[in-house]
């Protein structure tokens, strides 16, 4: 047992360390590690993944809340779209074939390496569209001098049919989305970069939460890997989030790309091989 | 109630529920891991290779969890580890809502129930297979 045990832990420390140090999350790194190096099924993998993003968002949020990024009216907004994509697509995982899910995942790489690569500046509107402000969605943020701006936001119901979609994909492939949720913020409906990051952070765990529920309660969840992969994931991303502050990310930027085309690609050859 | 009384609020209150309820369902799944190995290790090892080999995909159910907690089962504290973490979200989401109602803001109340029972519609979901 203790071998399983310790490979278990191994496997999870590394993909919550990546996870953490890339911004991706957990969750992009720990269904491969488990499908690809342990030999788990998919599914297993799905609901262990679920169960370990909730861990590692709660972890992150502390140091977001600390810093008061995270715009709350934004995230509940969106969660009412991302709750339903994900309820919907955890359902889903229960009856779709696995090389569905496998060209899925492959897809959901080659978006977050996308937006590894065009990570943009902030392009702040002094003035949103008439259901952000009636909505009072803006907020506050500090710019390069450290001044505070005031942003507004644009796009809801853009922003909110891509939620549905992150939603979606969350409890479909166990999953965070995070990069979706931030592009879909950042991109399309213009909240700053830094606010996106803290309140994506927060939806995440939201969204994996409602998942991980549906799993749970169907008894999908393999308690004998999620257990000690939740606990590991959690040890690696709080060990990520410290060493961060030390690292230039950018530099690393081109690592993380290379990662997840090769997870891509090893998705991609699973569905289309039949494994 | 203004916008620094509520980041006051969410600042000083989040971290504690996040932290307590983390902190909480580590202690609980590693003093599962910890008796599993103690008392139960063949039980853990007949399980996992079943997992590996793609047997038991929905078998562990709250009926199954009930059962082993009845048997004395190391197990069981393990599922009962990973419902704790999954309220870090219900928590957080619950302590909005009685924010947003405090504030008599009640467009917001509407959001976060709607998101309240999404959360509660997965597990009736789940339970329904």
């Amino acid at each position: 047992m203790l071998e399983i045990l310790i490979s278990l832990l191994a496997l999870a420390v590394g993909a919550g360390f990546i996870g953490a140090i890339s911004g991706l999350g957990g969750g992009v790194f720990i269904v491969p590690a488990l499908v690809i190096f342990a030999h788990m099924p998919m599914q297993v993998a799905i609901g262990a993944s679920l169960i370990s993003v909730v861990a590692t968002s709660a972890g992150a949020s502390v140091a977001f809340v600390r810093d008061g990024w995270t715009n709350l009216r934004v995230a509940m907004v969106l969660e009412c779209a991302t709750v339903t994509g994900a309820v919907i697509g955890a359902y889903l995982a229960g009856v779709v074939p696995t090389i569905v899910l496998e060209l899925l995942f492959a897809a959901m790489m080659l978006q977050s390496a996308y937006f590894t690569i065009t990570k943009k500046g902030d392009d702040i509107l002094t003035k949103g569209d008439p259901l952000a402000e009636w909505l009072g969605l803006g907020g506050e943020v500090p710019d390069e001098t450290g001044k505070l701006v005031h942003y507004e936001v644009t796009k809801i119901p853009q922003g909110g049919a891509l939620m549905v979609v992150a939603g979606l994909m969350s409890g479909l492939l166990g999953i965070g989305s995070g990069a979706l949720k931030v592009m879909a913020m950042d991109y399309i409906m213009h909240v700053p970069l830094k606010v996106s990051s803290a309140t994506s952070n927060f939806m995440i765990g939201v969204t994996a939460g409602a998942g991980a529920l549906v799993f749970l309660a169907r008894g999908d969840v393999a308690t004998t890997i999620a257990a000690p992969v939740a606990i590991g994931v959690t040890v690696g991303a709080l060990a990520g989030s410290r060493v961060l502050a030390h690292l230039k990310v950018e530099s690393l930027r081109i690592v993380f790309v290379i990662i997840l085309l090769l997870i891509a690609a090893e998705m991609g050859w699973r569905a289309m091989s039949g494994i | 109630m203004a916008k620094q009384e509520e980041d006051r609020i969410l600042r000083v209150w989040t971290p504690i529920l996040l932290r307590t309820i983390l902190i909480t369902a580590m202690i609980v799944l590693v003093t599962g891991l910890v008796l599993t190995y103690t008392y139960a290790p063949g039980y853990y090892v007949e399980r996992y290779n079943a997992v590996h080999e793609g047997h038991l995909i929905g078998k562990e159910t709250l009926g199954a969890l009930s059962e082993r907690m009845r048997e004395g089962n190391p197990h069981a504290i393990l599922t009962i580890g990973l419902f704790v973490l999954t309220l870090v979200p219900l928590a957080r989401v619950a302590f909005c809502f009685l924010l947003f109602i405090r504030e008599r803001d009640y467009t917001y109340v509407a959001f976060t129930a709607y998101v309240l029972a999404g959360l509660i519609v997965g597990v009736l979901v789940g339970s329904a297979g």
